[in-house]
């Protein structure tokens, strides 16, 4: 209160002018509709294109390009990519110099242009951002890269868009990985599954011989490490994603679960359940040490680090029923922070630092939501018949979960699909697979 | 219209019939061991208290097991699907040691004894409902060789 | 001089809760009213801020220090280009910084994946640093100017009220133009302060010939990148409502207008 009236005299005696107080309107209201944006085609001559219509079977690289940034523009649920159909002018001139009259004519804000050429094999494209309504160019870049990773760059240069008009880092150069579903809800097969954040490129990590749970990525995107069913023995594995090489996690006499990497990747944070009792152990990577974390009678699961390492959150059911609670990095210090009616679970620290996303169960529903590290400000952005184990998006503003469907009186119409939804709430959307899919886990960005 | 409530009535009989509590006391889905011997217990929800003929179901499997003694058995603990995946893996878990340290009180060696958890990834039933979930609450003794 | 701006900020304090007081009422009702002037505003006004003037004065002054450290720290302004959108160069011409970012293979498949980012041709910030130099320069003669003007404030504050503001129904035609064509950025953290305050300089018309932000330190500031998009937005408002509508007596009154966008209202709700 003190500051708020320091600042206004503040305010009043700078803004003062020569003769007279200057008149104040305050603008409280807006509209939250998503800034309408123009994604001009990128430019790209006949030669690139005839080149690269042997070499990626596309026709128009400029065009797809451009339509995988529109794509991320649209699903981030805070732009409008408005409908090529009214671009008046042409890509390659808009590029060189946009007609900000024609642009604002179709209400446009902002404005992406774009430029792709083959140099020596190599794919080159270049993209600028123009604010319509100041007539000027906002950020100009360019990238090479071999064509075929041209959806990458449109990942990229939509990260860089993204950045420059909300002022958080974008999530579009990532992956995803998670567990493809098929078969009878009875014998479902599961295999490990990554693909880009947009659902395009997804390939297979296994067979889908033995049973294969919550794949979760390494800092560095490179190593997953999951649950699998191998020869029945569940055990937690660590996977090479490039090399493919799996190996067991530690030496343990019975079954260890849910895993996690520690954000410096060094360690694997995970349970291991003993004689009817699971416990929280770390493995350290480099020396193999295993160290136990939690020593209580009850159940110890979902453990998750905070981002500077120094806090772990976890799910026990030592007050009787699932909730929540943060300890120190070596277990002690133990706090529980869910109070709210129900239970809760998978308990997930953002990258910011400062949220836990968890997942609810109350009067037969689930929920996901949010809450402070000290369990105060509980949000919960959305209900539904059965949904679970939220992953952040690596600059903390989307939460990717997956949501099973109920089934009908025979048992049927059984699905798993993931869905993702804004912090805020808002902008719940269901993210492509090429089969049913659970168990997501989000990369970090892939480059920068 | 009355043949709705007649039907409904008796729907919910039946629901009745096969749980006490909310712990399935059908024999839908049991198979077994030998002529008697069911294969299975079941739990109530959020639950690994073996109830008393969870208990009965237990010492007819100790008394099979004594009598052939090269038998091997592994006990798979389960979950229903109202709850997260992580959590119902360390329940399945609960559950079935609770049925191993049963038939170990009844004089079976644990070395004969192994136990895995499926959680919530194998029901028997694929239904939505509460009878579904009840089924699918349970420990299951297989044979292992 | 403290006494003086002592009583001059109490009467514009008071002023300001008026125009605060009354907006509530201008949102829901674009009726006109009647202006409200209650005899509780007036008490608060004076328990609350008077001990808090001296106060403030100290927090003006280092308010002033800390303005005139951001213009010496401000760079010389880079010779890159004049906003002449026709003078774009072509980024072949102009690929003096070449920065390679490189990243780590990542691809399940060893292809040979990594994109270069091989030139950063221009980076162009929308606020010139000249004219936010001018801006601080500006804001510090008025500062000094205050003083003399304090007396005649006080003595003729009845008229004050009267001429320093717009009627109800004129700031309600404005307020509900610009809130028409003010796009809120929707990244934003919801729970940060979220005030943008611009100060324009307006034509008989409405036209706007200059529109300055008035934080706009706060722009470049580490961890408030939001703030600079949010400030973007005001301006891109501004720009999309011109001519605003003003009234179309008393030029003088509101030439010089400020414009005071705050997002919280809407986020948080």
């Amino acid at each position: 209160m003190i500051k708020k009236i320091t600042q206004l005299i503040i305010l009043i005696i700078l803004s003062t002018t020569q003769s007279f107080a200057l008149i104040e309107v305050d603008i409280t209201r807006g509209n939250l509709e998503p800034l309408p944006v123009a994604v001009s085609p990128l430019s790209s001559d006949k030669k690139t294109n005839d080149k690269l219509v042997k070499e990626l079977k596309i026709e128009n690289i400029g065009d797809k390009i451009s339509e995988v940034v529109e794509n991320n523009l649209k699903n981030s649920g805070l732009f409008n990519p408005l409908n090529k159909d009214a671009f008046l002018q042409k890509p390659d001139i808009a590029h060189l110099k946009p007609r900000f009259e024609d642009w604002s004519l179709i209400k446009a804000q902002a404005l992406i242009t774009g430029k792709v050429t083959l140099n020596n094999e190599k794919l080159r494209v270049e993209f600028r951002l123009w604010d319509v309504l100041a007539a000027k160019e906002m950020m100009a870049l360019a990238f090479t890269t071999v064509p075929s990773n041209w959806r990458r760059i449109g990942h990229i240069i939509t990260d860089k868009v993204y950045e420059r008009l909300t002022g958080e880092k974008g999530y579009f150069d990532t992956r995803i990985i998670y567990v493809a579903e098929d078969g009878p809800k009875t014998k479902r097969i599961k295999k490990l599954a990554i693909m880009d954040q947009d659902g395009s490129n997804t390939k297979y990590l296994t067979l889908g011989n033995e049973l294969v749970l919550t794949p979760r990525f390494n800092p560095t995107n490179q190593m997953v490490t999951y649950l699998s069913y191998f020869r029945n023995l569940p055990r937690v594995y660590l996977l090479d994603i490039e090399t493919g090489v799996q190996e067991v996690v530690g030496d343990f006499p019975g079954m260890t679960f849910a895993p996690r990497f520690s954000p410096d990747g060094k360690k694997i944070i995970m349970s291991f359940a003993m004689d009817g009792n699971s416990d929280i152990y770390t493995m350290n990577l480099e020396n193999r040490i295993v160290e136990r974390i939690t020593n209580h009678p009850s159940i110890d699961t979902s453990p998750s680090y905070s981002p500077d390492g120094k806090f772990i959150c976890f799910n026990s059911d030592r007050s009787g029923y699932q909730q929540i609670y943060v300890m120190k990095k070596d277990g002690t210090n133990v706090k529980r922070i869910s109070f709210g009616k129900g239970l809760y679970g998978t308990p997930v620290w953002s990258p910011r630092g400062d949220l836990i996303a968890f997942t609810k169960l109350h009067k037969g529903k689930f929920y996901i939501g949010v809450m402070r590290t000290d369990g105060s400000g509980e949000r919960l952005l959305t209900e539904n018949y059965y949904q679970e184990a939220p992953s952040w998006s690596p600059n903390g503003r989307v939460l990717i979960f997956y949501r099973e469907t109920k089934t009908d009186s025979e048992g049927k119409g059984f699905s798993a699909k993931l869905w993702s939804i804004d912090l805020t709430g808002y902008n719940e959307r269901m993210v492509k697979t090429e089969s049913d899919a659970s168990d997501p886990s989000w990369s970090s960005l892939l480059s920068n | 219209m009355l043949a709705c409530l007649v039907l409904s009535a008796c729907a919910t009989k039946k629901v009745q019939n096969q749980m006490q509590g909310d712990v399935y006391t059908g024999k839908d889905t049991v198979e077994y061991l030998a002529s008697g011997v069911p294969d299975r217990v079941f739990f109530a929800t959020n639950e690994s208290v073996l109830t008393t003929a969870s208990r009965d179901t237990l010492r007819k499997q100790a008394e099979w097991l004594r009598k052939n003694s090269k038998v091997n058995v592994v006990l798979e603990g389960h979950a229903d699907e109202r709850g997260t995946r992580e959590y119902n893996l360390a329940l399945g878990e609960r559950r079935a040691n609770a049925a191993k340290d049963y038939l170990m009180t009844y004089g079976i060696s644990a070395n004969r004894i192994s136990v895995i958890s499926y959680g919530k990834e194998r029901p028997v039933d694929s239904g939505s409902n509460p009878l579904a979930w009840s089924k699918n609450r349970r420990s299951v003794t297989v044979k292992a060789n | 001089m403290t006494k003086n701006i002592l009583i001059s900020s109490t009467l514009h304090l008071i002023l300001i809760f008026i125009t605060a007081v009354s907006l509530p009422f201008l949102a829901k009702k674009p009726i006109d009213l009647p202006p409200i002037i209650s005899v509780e505003l007036i008490q608060i006004a004076e328990k609350t801020n008077i001990p808090y003037a001296p106060k403030a004065k100290k927090i003006i002054e280092e308010a002033k220090k800390k303005e005139e450290k951001v213009t010496s720290e401000q760079a010389p302004p880079k010779k890159v280009k004049k906003e002449k959108p026709d003078a774009v160069p072509l980024p072949n011409q102009n690929l003096d910084k070449v920065k390679k970012i490189e990243e780590k293979k990542q691809n399940p498949e060893k292809i040979e994946d990594e994109i270069k980012q091989v030139s950063e041709f221009e980076k162009d910030e929308l606020f010139d640093p000249d004219s936010i130099a001018a801006l601080i320069d500006k804001s510090k003669e008025e500062t000094a100017e205050t003083t003399k003007k304090n007396s005649k404030v006080s003595q003729s504050q009845d008229k004050n009220v009267d001429t320093l503001s717009l009627t109800l129904s004129e700031e309600d035609a404005l307020k509900a133009q610009i809130f028409g064509c003010w796009s809120i950025p929707l990244g934003l953290p919801y729970n940060e302060n979220l005030l943008v305050r611009v100060k324009l300089e307006l034509k008989p018309d409405g036209t706007v010939i200059n529109s300055e932000i008035l934080d706009h330190e706060r722009m470049n500031k580490p961890g408030q990148g939001f703030y600079k998009v949010l400030a973007e937005s005001a301006l891109r408002a501004i720009k999309l409502c011109q001519p605003l509508r003003v009234p179309s007596k008393g030029y003088e009154r509101w030439k010089d207008l400020q414009l005071n966008f705050d997002a919280r209202e809407m986020l948080e709700g």
